[in-house]
């Protein structure tokens, strides 16, 4: 069960960090609007 | 203090300001696609290795797309990681029949060695089987260091680079790291170290009669105390000296044994101790040859190295005085060196290597990201201590890990062009390009990470007596720096502990495992949104307005800003610490 948990915090958290990236473009894609 | 302590100082930081030019030519030549001596050997490899793995070596990445691949590569083999602690006792190259890893400390030592911080919770020789650390822990120290050079070098090309969309290609950066750079030097390395005593093998642990036996006293949980001769010791072996190349040249710093660079098969002779902290800089300064050859501007290469010289030069000057000048509540007792000792504060520090070696380790372990420690930060003076813990502070770019050193620096060269461009009433301009709004945001976000997740974290632990403040070994304004120490360590990816921390608990196998995946990940996309929007940019002419980064003046200034950005965020906690702890220490109190 905590196997479970910790795989999905990892997970989580690189999803995470991808949404992070995209938030950094949208950023600039504002900016250039 | 003594003359022998200074020289080898000094020669130190000659011999790194010699190897910069040779090793930053050599890494622009290898990203720049350049011919190599070494490939008539490694060309055909990687030109398969690319077959095998579908990867099109001339296509070219957006920042976002390179980010993706970098997140990619960091996560798969994160999970595989934790695998194979939660399994090794199934797994092969396991003499010792080491059990599973905690669930907790598996993810924390998986997050770790992603992100090439390697702090340890653990005890590596009674907790990892010789697989698990071969196949698990030495694959992220070649791959998280590989991913930094490559970050570092999709950053410079973002600078170089003019209008155009696209920062380089992940996969072509991290094979060619592995095969042109660490993986032939780590080789080579690894032979000097055996030459030097350095233990190899896969043999289970020896166990030998002591020379003198020793009475030792236990007490059980009943309360009673049992008194035991002990006779025997247990010795461990391994693979030391190939894990020890790359834990020190990949600025990863992950002991073999739980005593690091202090145990004598990690670090046998003075001559492995020197190549020790000379291999710790080696590729970061190279790096800022490579950023001046490849944007074109060696002056500012040269600016960029003379900067962190001088923080660093600052740092190994405060540790080693703190450090001779020895503990002053030690009365009567001789703390001057001589022909018969160091002198100074021994406590926590290898006979072997004394004071300067000591301090200067301490020092370039904590301006890179390396983490390797010969002695225990926790067992220095409170000033000798503080400086390992704000050389951390300063975002370890002093020089720095390999690539997110120089990748670091460059937000703060970001950001002192951004000041000087206020001072004067003019749009800052890098290298050619007007830095605006976005990329100044992008270097706030980079940079207000860090003490965020230091500091709320740090914050929680202090206050809380149920899983906070059980884990430390003294009260006070010490306890304070061991906690304080173990986010900033985590989060800033350098993995060396302060000592007298027992940081394998619940709370801060996962927070610190946390703090090491903000600190590299939520750092570096900014820096590499950067690279992008810089790539994007039109190149314009420098004018009599430009403010020069080539000049020893943009030196100081880089300095300045380094030292008063962190000096404000972490001063406070400083003040609560360390610096609380010298002055009490003065008064004739101790914790």
């Amino acid at each position: 069960m905590q196997d479970l948990v910790f795989i999905l915090v990892t997970i989580g958290f690189f999803a995470l960090a991808i949404a992070y990236v995209r938030g950094c473009d949208r950023l600039k894609s504002g900016e250039r609007k | 203090m003594t003359a022998n302590g200074w020289l080898q100082i000094f020669v130190f930081l000659l011999v790194i300001f010699l190897l910069t030019k040779p090793l930053g030519v050599f890494i622009t030549r290898v990203f720049d696609r350049k011919r190599t001596f070494l490939d008539p050997v490694l060309r055909p490899i990687e030109r398969l290795l690319y077959k095998l793995t579908g990867v099109n070596e001339t296509h070219e990445m957006r920042w976002t797309e390179y980010a993706f691949a970098m997140l990619c590569f960091s996560v798969i083999p994160m999970l595989v990681l934790y695998a194979m602690e939660r399994l090794q006792q199934w797994l092969p190259w396991n003499p010792q029949k080491l059990g599973a890893v905690a669930t907790d400390l598996a993810f924390n030592t998986a997050a770790s060695f992603t992100t090439n911080t390697n702090w340890q919770a653990y005890t590596p020789e009674v907790t990892m089987s010789y697989f698990t650390q071969m196949a698990g822990l030495a694959y992220h120290n070649f791959t998280s260091a590989a991913t930094g050079i490559a970050l570092a070098v999709a950053v410079i090309r973002g600078i170089a680079r003019r209008e155009q969309e696209t920062i380089g290609n992940f996969w072509v950066d991290v094979m060619r790291t592995l095969l042109w750079i660490l993986l032939p030097v780590c080789l080579v390395i690894s032979m000097i170290f055996v030459s030097q005593g350095m233990i190899q093998n896969l043999k289970p642990y020896v166990t030998t009669e002591m020379v003198d036996s020793q009475t030792v006293q236990t007490t059980g949980t009943d309360g009673k105390t049992t008194t035991q001769v002990v006779k025997e010791q247990v010795i461990p072996q391994g693979p030391v000296a190939s894990q020890e190349a790359i834990k020190i040249f990949g600025t990863n710093g992950g002991g073999f044994f739980y005593a690091n660079s202090a145990h004598p098969y990690e670090n046998p002779t003075p001559l492995t101790n020197f190549l020790q902290v000379l291999l710790i800089f080696a590729i970061p300064a190279g790096l800022t040859y490579t950023l001046g050859r490849m944007t074109g501007s060696q002056k500012h290469g040269w600016a960029v190295w003379g900067a962190m010289a001088a923080l660093f030069v600052a740092g190994v000057v405060g540790a080693y005085a703190a450090e001779a000048r020895g503990n002053p509540l030690l009365h009567g007792v001789d703390q001057k060196a001589s022909a018969q000792q160091s002198g100074g504060n021994m406590e926590g520090k290898e006979t072997r290597f004394g004071i300067a070696d000591s301090a200067l380790f301490a020092t370039v372990t904590t301006d890179a990201s390396c983490g390797a420690v010969n002695s225990m930060h926790d067992s220095f003076t409170p000033l000798g201590g503080m400086i390992p813990l704000v050389n951390i502070m300063l975002g370890e770019v002093v020089f720095g890990g390999v690539g997110s050193g120089l990748y670091g620096m460059i937000v703060f060269v970001i950001l002192a062009v951004f000041i000087a461009g206020l001072m004067v009433g003019r749009t800052p301009e890098y290298l050619g390009k007007k830095i605006e709004a976005y990329d100044v945001k992008m270097a706030m976000l980079s940079v207000l990470i860090f003490p965020l997740v230091i500091l709320v974290f740090t914050a929680v632990s202090v206050v809380s007596s149920k899983f906070g403040t059980p884990s430390i070994s003294n009260p006070g304004p010490h306890g304070l720096s061991q906690i304080l120490y173990a986010y900033t360590s985590g989060t800033g990816n350098n993995g060396s502990a302060f000592g007298g921390f027992n940081g394998n608990t619940l709370w801060y196998n996962t927070t610190i495992g946390f703090a090491t995946l903000f600190g590299r990940f939520f750092a570096v996309i900014p820096i590499l949104a950067i690279a992008g929007s810089l790539a994007r940019k039109k190149f314009v002419p420098e004018s009599a307005g430009t403010f020069p980064v080539t000049t020893p003046l943009f030196s100081s200034l880089l300095v300045s800003v380094v030292l008063i950005v962190s000096a404000l965020t972490f001063f406070p906690a400083l003040s609560l610490g360390a610096i609380l702890e010298h002055l009490l220490m003065h008064a004739g109190k101790v914790f």
